[in-house]
């Protein structure tokens, strides 16, 4: 085997696949990027049982050939040599992979191939055709509220469904919940799916790199998605994710409206002094028009900050994990948010206020 | 079922000593045979790379094997097992966090039958006014398919129709775990057969529902006017009825009196049990009132709950909606509410009467009984136009509370006296004729 590479691509390449190889895996051949070099092409894979993604890229092959690299040392090599070089020559010798940048030259030991697993391809069910930049936004935006446990498979993934003529994206962990909407084109439409929220993870990091609209194909236990020469394929979750229309409130007795920073800096002062529960007590009062923020801890001190909000409706008092509170700013691009509240025990709704209100986001309270 | 896992243990110690250890742990750990019909032996895998590895890598080598255990195996098929449910002594470390749950566990509608697990026999209040119409979905429950078929419950909107029939699926799927339940309403059955039609994939749509054991239809009057609706769904009826596969139905009114539908639909859900879910009786309504506040943990005075239970008549879900601010307000204020405070809930948040003109109302009387309004305000007393105008008192008198001297006035200047007349003579004939009844409903729902 033997090739020349260009060495951007080269890297864009191994980047793309590194990530996804195992670490500590049973199967040393799966912490390997598997390397085809055919007539025009050379194809990238790698796989950790659970998502599999494919790199093609054109080469200029002496003679085809197919190895098993470990990925990690292949990254790191190529991370550190000089980027002056356009071109890069690999060859395979005795079970070696000889790598020569400009003057700097790697043997990199290499695994049998025949054991790499094959790559599941979709090529029954459903297809779509995507913009990658809304579907990674609408990942990110929910992804963190999903249950970091598989206990529930469900709830470790992220639900992408339709209505209407907006697609949209939901997480929970039981504790709080992220919804998302996004419009997508028409010619994206697609059946409900339950996304693990770790494969998420790994199909907006690949999609994000190579952009514009991905061709997304989906049965009943896979879905894959093919942008200018790379395929990402992940497991589905085959299961029902909770009608959660039903927990959010219509209503609200009490709501405040206040700027994202100063809520951010309140309670991260708040969170110097917050319990092991990060216990964050919000005091409401419409009459005074006080919104305070306190936190206690007995081995620490305790913490009283007050900001400045619009507030409507009834008194309230209710204490949250602040965690829960400030993960979800991270979705709000607006300067300000409204937090609706229905009463003690009950959950807040925290929602941008401005003209996007395609983001949701639902905490329950703490009980006491 | 034993003999297969004895089968594949014994396969599996072969296959051992033929692959790596690290092969043999990665892509053999979590199989086993599901199940082996006509000599294909299905072997359930994790996920589709075990699938696609084994079938390309190890195909002939397990089949093989199989075979030298029992030679009547002919082929290997793989099935992907659902999820497991994880290892949950592994990840059962993470610290309580005293932060409440989200009760996700009531709201798993399952796609495969539609149906919410919230609605169970359970959580159902049977009254005098709604024991029949349990009575009936016990029995269907028990028989399925059998007994009443199809099962047509009506009533007004918020009377517990809706709740009944999921509760006769959900009750169904936890008896025969074989049987397949499939709820739906109406406008989504159309929804889906239309959507069926444009994309040329009829027939995927009939085979879905022929593959059902018990279909639950709710609000059925959706199908009025809509004869192609009809039609199909007419030819699955058959089907049904003809294999005893159970059918139960909802609707806000009586077969006979649901517009737009076709003679022979008509006659098909009158031909099993048609039961009406009535305005429930005081005591009932009572009865649900206070086990609502029991479900919100809040007491009421007995005055507040009589006075609930009178003021909303006719709708059990304007009961629950009224409980409900009510526990939110209770709650807010840590109290319990007095009875001005209930009574201003109730005003504001009851549905507030239309208020109709009189010609408004004759028109509709009219147009129902195909007469010219003229013939209402006329002295004529022909038969067929006696009976409408009396009807139009005894609306006006018992929904409007118009007075009677100006009702006679509004209606050709007849004699308070003949209004009263009319008046007691619907209000007694409507207790023995349910025919008559039926029409002054669905006059109701028209006005």
């Amino acid at each position: 085997m033997k090739c020349e590479i260009s060495l951007e691509k080269l890297k864009q390449a191994v980047t793309l696949t590194e990530k996804t190889a195992g670490k500590k895996t049973s199967l040393p051949v799966l912490s390997c990027i598997l390397i085809e070099i055919n007539k025009k092409t050379a194809i990238f894979k790698s796989t950790n049982l659970d998502v599999g993604i494919e790199v093609e890229i054109p080469v200029k092959t002496n003679e085809e050939g197919i190895f098993a690299v470990p990925a990690h040392t292949l990254s790191l090599f190529l991370s550190q040599v000089e980027n002056r070089e356009q071109i890069v020559s690999l060859d395979s010798v005795s079970g070696n992979l000889n790598i020569v940048v400009g003057k700097s030259k790697g043997v990199i030991k290499t695994l049998p191939p025949e054991d790499f697993p094959a790559i599941p391809v979709v090529t029954d069910g459903q297809t779509a055709e995507i913009p990658t930049d809304k579907l990674v936004k609408g990942l990110k935006a929910v992804g963190y509220s999903a249950a970091v446990s598989n206990v529930k498979p469900e709830l470790g993934s992220i639900y992408i469904y339709h209505e209407a003529d907006t697609t949209v994206l939901a997480a929970t962990d039981s504790f709080r919940l992220a919804e998302k909407k996004i419009i997508l084109p028409k010619t994206a439409v697609f059946e409900d799916l339950l996304i693990p929220f770790k494969n998420s993870l790994e199909i907006a990091r690949v999609l994000e790199s190579v952009g514009a609209n991905a061709l997304m194909k989906a049965n009943k236990n896979l879905v894959s998605f093919e942008v200018g020469g790379v395929r990402i394929t992940s497991r589905i979750i085959n299961g029902v994710f909770p009608d959660y229309k039903q927990i959010i409130p219509k209503s609200f007795l009490t709501e405040a409206v206040v700027l994202k920073q100063d809520l951010i800096n309140a309670l991260k002062v708040g969170t110097v002094f917050s319990d092991s529960f990060n216990q964050v007590r919000l005091s409401i009062d419409p009459k005074k028009k006080v919104f305070a923020i306190d936190t206690k801890n007995a081995d620490v001190g305790e913490n009283h900050s007050e900001i400045d909000a619009a507030i409507t409706g009834e008194e309230v008092e209710v204490s949250f994990n602040a965690k829960y509170i400030s993960d979800s700013f991270q979705s709000i691009e607006a300067d300000s948010l409204s937090l609706q509240f229905n009463g003690r025990n009950k959950p807040m709704v925290i929602r941008p206020v401005s003209g996007d209100q395609t983001f949701m986001y639902l905490v329950m309270p703490m009980n006491r | 079922m034993n003999d297969f896992s004895k089968m594949w243990q014994t396969a599996l110690i072969e296959i051992e000593t033929a692959v790596s250890q690290a092969n043999f742990s990665t892509w053999f750990k979590e199989t086993a045979i599901i199940k082996e019909q006509d000599g294909t032996v299905y072997l359930g895998v994790p996920n589709s790379f075990t699938q696609e590895w084994l079938q390309k890598k190890f195909h002939n080598a397990i089949l093989r094997i199989l075979r030298q255990m029992d030679e009547r195996v002919r082929a290997l098929e793989y099935v992907i097992t659902k999820e497991e449910a994880g290892n949950p002594q592994a990840k059962k470390v993470s610290a309580p966090t005293p932060t409440m749950a989200i009760p996700l566990q009531d709201f798993y509608i399952s796609k495969e039958d539609n149906l919410n697990p919230r609605y169970t026999f359970e959580t159902f209040i049977v009254g005098p006014f709604n024991e029949l119409a349990h009575a009936a979905s016990q029995t269907v429950v028990k028989t399925p398919g059998q007994t009443y078929n199809p099962l047509f419950i009506y009533g007004e909107t918020g009377r517990g129709k809706t709740h009944l029939i999921q509760a006769v699926g959900n009750r169904i799927k936890a008896l025969y775990p074989n049987k397949k339940v499939f709820y739906l309403t109406s406008e989504r059955f159309g929804n889906e057969l239309l959507t069926a039609l444009q994309e040329g994939k009829a027939q995927q749509f009939k085979d879905k529902y022929r593959g059902y054991d018990v279909l639950i239809m709710d609000d059925v009057q959706f199908f009025s006017g809509k004869e192609k609706f009809q039609e199909e769904f007419f030819h699955l009826f058959n089907l049904f009825r003809d294999s005893g596969r159970q059918l139960v139905f909802s609707s806000d009114k009586h077969p006979n009196t649901l517009p737009g539908l076709e003679e022979r639909l008509r006659g098909r859900f009158n031909a099993g049990m048609v039961l009406d879910i009535p305005e429930p009786d005081h005591e009932s309504r009572m009865y649900i009132v206070r086990a609502k506040c029991a479900a919100y943990n809040i007491t009421l005075s007995p005055e507040a709950v009589d006075f609930i239970s009178s003021a909303i008549k006719d709708n059990i879900r304007e009961i629950e909606g009224v409980v409900n601010i009510i526990a939110c307000q209770s709650q807010f204020k840590s109290r319990e509410l007095n009875l001005n405070e209930i009574r201003n809930i109730l005003k504001n948040n009851t549905k507030p009467k239309k208020l109709l003109s009189v010609k408004e109302v004759v028109k509709v009387v009219s147009d129902f009984y195909n007469l010219s309004e003229d013939t209402i305000y006329n002295k004529t007393r022909r038969k067929e136009v006696v009976r409408p105008r009396q009807v139009v008192m005894y609306l006006l008198r018992e929904d409007f509370n118009v007075s009677f001297p100006s009702i006679g006035e509004k209606l050709g200047g007849r004699d308070h006296t003949t209004v009263i007349h009319s008046y007691n003579k619907v209000k007694e004939e409507i207790k023995e004729d349910t025919l008559l009844s039926q029409e002054i409903n669905q006059i109701r729902s028209m006005l």
